[in-house]
């Protein structure tokens, strides 16, 4: 086989053969960040803990659940501990077009629920004592250089202070999670300093609950405890939706839509085009080659040596194609990872995703290189050589 | 001793909007191995149709085609293949090097087929260079050589594999005079120091006369083969 033809060939058309492999490059990186989303996605549900059980307002997330739940379900048998999460949905004033998340949470019993969130700085004594503190991510700290014992002034938009001014939160603790259960972008602080400023006319908004966090004791039969609770509440005030956390985390995603599907059509459209590409510049090649084909056929080529080496040449293309965008995914991945972290902790290229990426290359290869391949295999040279006087 | 050609009761046809248009027809003639036949007729007579049968660029619709001791009639398109590689070597009117490739990696191209080294593959290309002159433009690509010099490294790459027969469609049509000639006279340089046969397909008598023989076709069937005067 003429390997050295295979490469003057591709580099015979420098313009067309760099638009070919831009274009694939793209195509599989842009498969890749779309796997590697479902991946994530997929991952943190797996993460989610199987002793956690969250229960929101049967209506909706965003319908508040009253205080006096938590001590009612404090009476069901299994549950060990329950923890109160609020969205706060501030600002922060020094970076009004970033966003994180903070949540107002019951701090004694918070971090002994999630067993993955490990305090690399700080104090989350010190979270729990002072009424202001907060205990933030990692990546959230590194993001804006905070140090513990900084204070990190929030606007309320929902829960908005009646003096007009920020809330003001005083880092007590740093947090580092590996799991993609809980990201390292968030700020948690005390739910009773919401609650007091709400009870005292300290701020003004909606005093209640989002979720109720349950962790149940081992041994405990989690549908036992889901049932109880949703039926304890089946009369109201408000009617509850008891739920593991794998399936809450799979009902909010669900809220943008089926994400995955959409992703994986997204994903196949862009292989179709992209596969059309291909094949477009191949038919090109093909024809612009014919006389050359003639002649490796006067000089003793076979119909299936001819035929390879248009196969070969739009592997050739789309394997350059392929390195290209997994090298550019492979750049992105951590950039990526910090920008989707507060709602895609699990996003991440693993060997699957870059085995894929490559895959998709070779597929599109050799199944854009049949078709010119196949009509150079059965060129007679003669035809060949006629086709262009 | 260069291969004998023989072709017996050929006939090939072609369908032409719906009609058989027969370009051979029962054609006979013997050539001689290791002699140079100039090939001429009118438009239509056959002359390319029987130069890609001798080249086993095609089959015959009957008859045989003998190159040496081989019935090229009897071999399929992958055998037909291999002996070509082995065997004929071709000079066409328009050159047809592969533009991408330099002269040296065109002559070398049929060697690829052979089961020779890279190192003895490039030495033996750059030794037919040599011999048709162009030692010094081997690194040069087709857009950078003239009309001549490209029919010079096509020969190069027909002789690269030492075959014995090299068949020639009008190969000095598309050179000017003087330059047509240095072919002609190179082709003749082939015939005589290495025996290759050579047949040469031809409109243009002064080019015939390079030829030891003429073999005059007309509406498929041979007419004449004339011995020519200048030649021995």
């Amino acid at each position: 086989m003429p390997w050295k033809l295979l490469w003057r060939n591709v580099l015979g058309h420098p313009v067309r053969s760099l638009l070919t492999v831009g274009a694939v490059a793209v195509a599989v990186f842009l498969v890749c960040v779309l796997d590697a989303v479902t991946s994530g996605l997929t991952r943190t549900l797996n993460a989610a803990s199987a002793n956690r059980l969250l229960v929101q307002s049967a209506v909706s997330l965003f319908v508040d659940l009253p205080l006096s739940y938590q001590q009612k379900m404090a009476s069901v048998p299994g549950i060990e501990a329950i923890c109160k999460w609020q969205w706060f949905g501030g600002r922060y004033e020094q970076d009004k077009g970033g966003f994180f998340a903070q949540f107002g949470i019951d701090a004694d019993t918070f971090l002994p629920s999630y067993p993955e969130m490990k305090i690399t700085r700080g104090s989350y004594d010190d979270f729990t004592k002072q009424r202001t503190a907060c205990c933030v991510g990692d990546e959230l700290a590194d993001k804006y250089g905070w140090q513990v014992g900084q204070t990190v002034p929030i606007m309320g938009t929902i829960f908005e202070r009646t003096d007009g001014r920020p809330w003001e939160f005083t880092i007590a603790a740093i947090y580092h999670s590996d799991s993609p259960a809980v990201d390292n972008q968030t700020m948690w602080f005390q739910f009773d300093y919401l609650r007091e400023s709400l009870e005292q006319g300290g701020a003004e908004g909606p005093l209640g609950v989002g979720v109720y966090m349950l962790r149940m004791a081992p041994g405990t039969d989690p549908v036992a405890v889901q049932q109880a609770v949703d039926a304890m509440f089946e009369n109201g005030p408000q009617r509850v939706q008891t739920t593991t956390e794998a399936e809450f985390n799979r009902q909010f995603i669900s809220m943008l839509g089926d994400v995955p599907t959409l992703l994986r059509l997204i994903g196949g459209a862009v292989l179709f085009a992209i596969f059309f590409a291909v094949l477009n510049t191949m038919l090109m090649a093909g024809r612009e080659r014919t006389r050359d084909l003639g002649v490796m056929k006067a000089l003793g080529f076979t119909d299936r040596a001819t035929g390879i080496l248009l196969v070969a040449e739009s592997l050739l293309l789309c394997g350059l194609g392929a390195g290209v965008g997994i090298g550019l995914g492979l750049l992105a991945e951590a950039p990526f990872a910090v920008a989707t972290a507060a709602f895609l902790p699990g996003f991440g290229f693993d060997e699957r995703t870059l085995l894929l990426g490559a895959g998709i290359a070779v597929v599109v290869g050799v199944v854009a290189g049949v078709l010119p391949g196949r009509r150079a295999a059965r060129l007679t040279a003669i035809a060949a050589l006629r086709e262009v006087g | 001793m260069a291969e004998a050609i023989q072709l017996r009761s050929v006939t090939k046809a072609y369908q032409r909007a719906g009609e058989s248009l027969r370009v051979l027809d029962e054609l006979e003639l013997t050539m001689a191995g290791g002699t140079f036949y100039a090939l001429m007729g009118p438009s239509g007579s056959g002359k390319t149709t029987l130069l890609n049968l001798v080249g086993g660029l095609d089959h015959a619709d009957s008859g045989t085609v003998m190159v040496g001791s081989v019935d090229l009639t009897q071999l399929d398109g992958s055998e037909l293949a291999a002996w070509r590689a082995g065997n004929v070597g071709f000079v066409f009117q328009g050159f047809n090097l592969l533009p991408v490739l330099t002269a040296r990696e065109n002559v070398e191209l049929p060697l690829q087929l052979t089961p020779l080294s890279r190192r003895q593959r490039r030495a033996q290309a750059e030794r037919a260079l040599q011999l048709v002159g162009l030692g010094d433009r081997m690194d040069h690509k087709p857009s950078e050589l003239s009309g001549g010099q490209e029919q010079r490294v096509a020969i190069a790459r027909a002789i690269a594999t030492d075959p014995q027969v090299i068949l020639a469609d009008e190969p000095t049509g598309d050179l000017d005079r003087s330059t047509a000639a240095a072919v002609l006279q190179l082709l003749q340089r082939l015939n005589r120091e290495l025996g290759k046969t050579i047949l040469m397909v031809t409109h243009d008598p002064q080019a015939a006369d390079y030829a030891d023989k003429v073999i005059h076709l007309d509406k498929g069937k041979l007419g004449r083969i004339d011995a020519n005067p200048g030649r021995g």
